[in-house]
């Protein structure tokens, strides 16, 4: 572990091996467009400059450190030569901020305001160069904006290993384009490379022209596509920015899901699956109880409920895997003597969904089982002659599979048919709604927040069960 | 003649590139001088006390590049001729592929020796039709006589050779943007740290060296370090292939001992310029150099050939280099502004495009010169051009950034006046002359 200077201080380099990773771990900022921690060095854009004593101006992502390396991050050669390397960037980009959605997230924007903020020297016309080249249904590419980082490039040559951008041409009119006749749509990690790009090349279909990014904050979540569990973040409206005139839902509609960045589960990288979160909770809601398909208050359901716990000589509960941590025990604590207890697999893959592969994608699409199995066992489901009563917890059951002549009583979140089939359907808070903890395949536990306001007669899981647990007529 | 030769040691006849012709001359003494009396490391050192210097274009030691390799590490290691002569002016390993094909071969199975090297592959670029049938035979011809392959001589010595046709870009010329051209990746320069001669073809340690210093080891082998330093001047020793091109009565190339005189060379043995013409300027060393590490491009003005000599250090302290050894010959009356513009045109083309101020530059700069030919130039755009050329300079991953803009700042220097003069009256001082006119 080498000792270095940078701008004069000793710093301990620990196990980096170049100038730039030892200068961010140490909190002295280096601006790089090219550089990505999770990738291969090389050195193209030249804005990653350092002075070296004795040796220099040179870039810090390919320097090594060596004993005695002193660097200068901010003397005035660098800031020269900087300040040129950033003119030569901006010399053929457009400049369309006002209508470019990495705008106020951008780093070009970012850097050129803190290191050149100067207007252009060249009077000549600018490149002109493909707009909206579609990559694949989910992105499409602008080659003005494209710096030619090769971020994109090495993301799906290093991580995700689908191979499927290249670089065409040569010199100013490369291109960044999928080789030969693939699209991106092969590679279910896609969409990270909209994060990794650095300009508003690489943009989302989805979510362009959607919003201002300044009018948006994440809320941290994790995603519950796969047993993976990645840590996201989920865009939506800052409540000061709230619009009256659209309809309500918009202003906390999730209007992207980007990767939080978990070193312990997901590294910077999620899913395409992830990204569409969105969709996913976008769903008709059930928000009323239902006592034979008949509406009735959540009050009249649970008293309902109660019960039916109550007559039941034996009843078996199919305990949600899309439950936190916390209702979990909730369950186990009001209910788990009174119900046989399974843990179902509430989704199963989608057809053409990648089930498993070997970089985050798991073949179990639910995001807590081993959660759920800790307090509840691994057994598959099994119903015994007599049983009269099954509580459903969740989706994934398909009622037609059940013996004939239980009663069911339902936990669901979406506005489905088969609410009205049971004998009580009680709706329930979804994920962005409520708080709590997913345990993933590994057994790493990650938190996710509440974005969402719960809708009128919908009831948290953990507030329902202590409440059907207690005798009818107990206040609810 | 000028001097003393090395390469261009006979007369060149229809069948004086054969592997006979050649066994005639002397050809594979040195070789088997080599696997059978000398150790990898002897012929290493050999080179190293003949002071040969790279003829590519930085002149760098080529004892000192060898020395970077150990050959008893147990790793693979590959050396690589690199005959990707791409540099505008340029054709001197053309002659040698072409005429003296068994020089190379000879010299690279020494150097392999030397090296502990297993495969070795030549690098020729794809315009090269026929240097590469003549080296393809001479391939085969070895092959057939068993000088490659196994055993090479009953020495226990194995060692095989590919040649590898490149596609025609001017970056491959670039040692290790050949690199992956061979590996089959796009031919981009790659960073340094690490050297080549520690991480370099398929991740092995490599020598890269230009057809005409490879070819010279034979040479040198064949008759000692000593006398290959009594050839050339103390510090540059030996000879130098020169291709000249441009507004001269003779162009061609020339083996010229190193030190020679230059005005000699000009007017004696190539008889001069055209049309009777005074001299501009010469570009010395190709319009930059494959290696790019000096200022290569300068051109030297009229009055600075007179009293030049031809070897490294005089050109050095001129302010240029010998580069790859591609001279352009520039009379009077042409015009340096549409001459710079050529230069710029071809870097633009050529840029690889990787690094920034390199892909933007060349391209930045090729469109203000397209816009003072076209007569719409500004009296800021010399300005440009230099800040351009400045931060072109020592800022790419290779030298063709560099070689980019000291084309431009050479031309700006020695010939400010002519582009002031074609900014203000839009036209050309010289009518826009790029050829020789008159009676000849």
């Amino acid at each position: 572990m080498p000792g270095i200077f940078i701008n004069g201080e000793p710093v301990d380099t620990g196990e980096h091996r170049t100038v730039l990773q030892v200068a961010l771990a140490n909190g002295f900022y280096v601006p790089h467009f090219c550089w990505h921690p999770e990738l291969s060095i090389v050195g193209n854009c030249r804005v990653c400059l350092v002075e070296q004593e004795g040796r220099g101006v040179g870039i810090a992502c390919n320097m090594p450190v060596y004993e005695g390396l002193s660097i200068q991050t901010d003397s005035e050669p660098v800031r020269v030569q900087r300040k040129a390397m950033l003119e030569f960037i901006l010399l053929n980009h457009p400049v369309d901020c006002g209508i470019c959605d990495k705008a106020g997230e951008c780093t070009l924007q970012d850097y050129h305001y803190t290191y050149n903020g100067e207007t252009a020297r060249s009077h000549d016309p600018k490149l002109r160069s493909t707009k909206f080249f579609p990559l694949s249904e989910r992105i499409i590419l602008d080659n003005e904006r494209c710096i030619l980082c090769s971020r994109c490039v090495r993301f799906t040559r290093e991580i995700s290993k689908s191979n499927v951008l290249g670089m065409e041409q040569r010199g100013d009119s490369m291109l960044v384009r999928p080789v030969e006749d693939r699209t991106l749509d092969d590679d279910p990690y896609s969409d990270n490379v909209i994060d990794i790009c650095p300009v508003g090349a690489l943009l989302s279909c989805s979510f362009q022209y959607q919003a201002r990014v300044w009018y948006l904050e994440p809320t941290p979540s994790v995603c519950p596509g796969c047993a993976r569990g990645c840590t996201v973040n989920l865009w939506h409206r800052k409540p000061e920015w709230r619009l009256n005139a659209l309809d309500r839902r918009e202003n906390t509609r999730i209007l992207r899901v980007t990767p939080l960045e978990n070193p312990r589960v997901n590294g910077p990288w999620i899913c395409n699956k992830g990204r569409d979160l969105g969709a996913l909770i976008d769903r008709p809601r059930a928000d009323r109880a239902l006592l034979k398909g008949r509406r009735v208050s959540t009050k009249e359901a649970i008293d309902a409920a109660r019960e039916l716990i109550l007559e039941a000589k034996s009843a078996v509960a199919l305990v949600s895997s899309w439950g936190s941590n916390e209702e979990l025990r909730a369950f186990r604590n009001a209910l788990g003597d009174t119900f046989t207890c399974f843990v179902k697999s509430d989704s199963e893959p989608a057809e053409n969904e990648v089930v498993e592969d070997d970089l985050l994608i798991r073949a179990d699409k639910n995001p807590n089982t081993r959660g759920a199995q800790s307090l509840f066992g691994t057994d598959a489901p099994k119903f015994a002659e007599d049983t009269d009563l099954i509580l459903i917890w969740g989706e994934g059951v398909d009622f037609g599979s059940l013996p004939r002549g239980v009663t069911v009583l339902f936990l669901g979140y979406w506005l489905l048919p088969e609410n009205g089939h049971a004998e009580v359907f009680i709706p329930i808070s979804v994920q962005t709604e409520r708080r709590g903890h997913y345990t993933n395949f590994e057994g790493v536990v990650s938190a996710f927040e509440p974005c969402q306001p719960r809708p009128d007669g919908v009831i948290d899981a953990e507030t329902l069960f202590p409440l059907l647990a207690a005798p009818p007529g107990s206040p609810a | 003649m000028p001097g003393r030769k090395v390469l261009m040691d006979f007369e060149v006849t229809a069948d004086s590139h054969t592997l006979a012709a050649y066994r005639a001359r002397g050809g594979y003494e040195a070789l088997a001088k080599a696997l059978s009396t000398m150790q990898p490391r002897e012929v290493t050192q050999e080179i190293v006390d003949s002071g040969l210097q790279g003829r590519g274009g930085a002149a760098f030691p080529a004892g000192r590049k060898w020395q970077g390799i150990d050959p008893d590490d147990g790793q693979p290691h590959y050396l690589i001729a690199n005959a990707d002569e791409g540099e505008p002016g340029t054709f001197k390993d053309r002659w040698v592929l072409e005429y003296n094909p068994h020089a190379l071969l000879e010299s690279m199975l020494v150097s392999a020796y030397a090296l502990g090297v297993r495969h070795c592959f030549v690098y020729i670029r794809g315009e090269y039709d026929m240097p590469w049938r003549r080296l393809d035979a001479a391939v085969e011809e070895a092959y057939a006589a068993g000088l490659f392959g196994e055993n090479i001589l009953d020495s226990g010595f194995s060692c095989d050779l590919f040649v590898f046709r490149g596609a025609g870009a001017y970056v491959c010329g670039e040692a290790s943007s050949l690199l992956g051209s061979i590996e089959g990746t796009r031919a981009y320069p790659r960073n340094r740290p690490p050297r080549m001669t520690v991480r370099g073809l398929y991740q092995a340690p490599t020598v890269v060296n230009n057809v005409e210093t490879l070819s010279t080891i034979a040479w040198i082998i064949r008759n000692g370090a000593a006398a290959f330093r009594e050839i050339g001047t103390e510090k540059s020793p030996g000879t130098r292939l020169i291709s000249v091109s441009g507004h001269i009565r003779k162009p061609g190339v020339y083996e010229v001992e190193l030190g020679y005189s230059w005005a000699r060379f000009l007017h004696e043995d190539c008889g001069g310029l055209l049309c009777n013409k005074a001299l501009k300027a010469v570009i010395p060393g190709g319009i930059s150099s494959q290696v790019l590490t000096g200022k290569d491009a300068k051109v030297l003005t009229a009055g600075e050939v007179e009293g030049l000599t031809l070897d490294h250090e005089k050109l050095r302290s001129a302010g240029s280099s010998l580069g790859s050894g591609g001279m352009i010959v520039i009379a009077e009356g042409t015009c340096m502004v549409r001459l710079l513009q050529i230069m710029l045109r071809f870097y633009h083309h050529e840029s690889c495009g990787q690094c920034t101020p390199c892909r933007e530059g060349t391209g930045w700069m090729h469109r203000v010169i397209d816009r003072i030919v076209a007569g719409e130039g500004r009296p800021e755009d010399i300005d440009t051009l230099y800040y351009v050329a400045r931060f072109n300079d020592g800022t790419t991953i290779c030298g063709l950034g560099d070689a980019a803009g000291y084309a431009a700042t050479a031309m700006l220097d020695n010939f400010r006046d002519e582009f002031e003069y074609f900014i203000e009256h839009k036209r050309s001082k010289h009518g826009g002359n790029l050829e020789c006119q008159g009676s000849s």
